[in-house]
């Protein structure tokens, strides 16, 4: 991630964000539903989102997106960490969806596409 | 086994030090043993087995019987348990990192520290990786790697046991760099919301800042006088700790 982020111009923060909250999905155990995962970049204009999976959504806690728990869950995580969370169902896998708005540090000094 | 302390102590202490009875000493090492493993086991689970950290404290014990004076009137076990774990501590200092980071990268890591401050300060946003590596004069690729490979250091101690310790060295990361200074303890203390209990207090205040009250970690560095990088790996290791304490590692959610 650390490579594309240098590509993409994403700021040191930005891509703290983007690891830590890939970290905290990854490295617990029981939402990883098999033995392999996908983690996808997908580059938007004015934001970059990471989809993971598949995930096993009984095992994800009911409240992403918008934290209720008291202690330090996995929703509350995301929800400072990105700025979108969301469960996204596709070919009967459950993908979680991370959104996080990131204006380029430098756009002026990116190459037209 | 003979309990340390007491008359068994001085017995064997003089018979070490007026007779040079080797066997004495010998005693007396298994005697505090225990002692070292107790002490050793505070410090295990930083990156380091516990077995080699009580190998660690060994030396501090024999320094100390050796270097102990019979007439001072002191108790071995007053005296040998700051040489334990001064010992233990200087081991994590010197071994800081937890797995063999070459030095360039280790030198790169904490100019990079630096730099994200200085630059964070002059563009008043967060540099970027280019910006980052055009600063200290070195390629993208290094500063990735110089940037993943500060997460090794994640797992030295860093704040427990916390500031000075009993023999006044600092912990390594309070001594690696020179924008880090003491964290003041606020009377604003943060919440002791589940799972955060496992954390020391500054643990849970940045916890705090960082997921309650949304600061930013520059946000949050500058708040507590700390770098960038510091409040990064103080966040990433309490998570771990949080992780590890509940239950199979799912935060409650």
């Amino acid at each position: 991630m650390g490579g594309l982020a240098a590509r993409l111009e994403l700021s040191y923060e930005t891509l703290e964000d983007l690891q830590l909250a890939l970290e905290s999905v990854l490295e617990q155990d029981g939402y990883v539903r098999g033995d392999r995962v996908t983690v996808r970049l997908l580059v938007g204009d004015e934001s970059v989102v990471l989809e993971v999976g598949p995930l096993d959504p009984a095992q994800l806690p009911a409240d992403l997106g918008h934290p209720v728990a008291e202690g330090i869950s996995l929703a509350r995580l995301l929800s400072t960490l990105v700025d979108e969370v969301s469960l996204e169902e596709r070919d009967g896998a459950h993908l979680l969806r991370l959104e996080k708005r990131a204006s380029l540090a430098r756009p002026e000094t990116r190459e037209p596409a | 086994m003979t309990e340390p302390g007491g008359a068994g102590d001085r017995e064997l202490l003089l018979r070490y030090h007026e007779s040079g009875d080797l066997e004495a000493r010998q005693q007396l090492i298994e005697r505090y043993l225990p002692l070292v493993r107790s002490l050793a086991r505070r410090y295990a689970n930083r990156g380091e087995q516990l077995e080699d950290l009580v190998q660690v404290g060994s030396i501090g014990l024999i320094k100390a019987i050796d270097r102990f004076d019979v007439e001072r009137g002191v108790e071995l076990t007053t005296y040998a348990a700051p040489n334990i774990i001064g010992e233990i501590k200087r081991h994590f200092r010197d071994k800081g990192w937890s797995i063999r980071v070459p030095r360039g990268l280790q030198e790169l890591n904490v100019r990079l520290s630096q730099l994200l401050e200085r630059l964070t300060v002059e563009l008043e946003r967060s540099p970027t990786i280019p910006e980052l590596a055009e600063a200290a004069g070195v390629t993208e690729e290094e500063v990735l790697e110089a940037l993943e490979s500060g997460q090794a250091y994640s797992t030295v101690s860093l704040s427990a046991p916390s500031g000075p310790g009993e023999d006044g060295e600092l912990d390594p990361l309070e001594a690696l760099g020179e924008l880090e200074h003491e964290y003041e303890v606020s009377e604003d203390r943060a919440v002791l919301a589940p799972g955060l209990d496992v954390l020391d207090e500054r643990e849970r205040r940045i916890i705090h800042m960082r997921f309650w009250e949304g600061l930013t970690q520059s946000q949050i560095a500058a708040r507590i006088g700390i770098s960038q990088m510091h409040v990064s790996r103080l966040i990433r290791r309490a998570l771990e700790k949080v992780r590890d304490e509940i239950g199979a590692g799912k935060p409650s959610g």
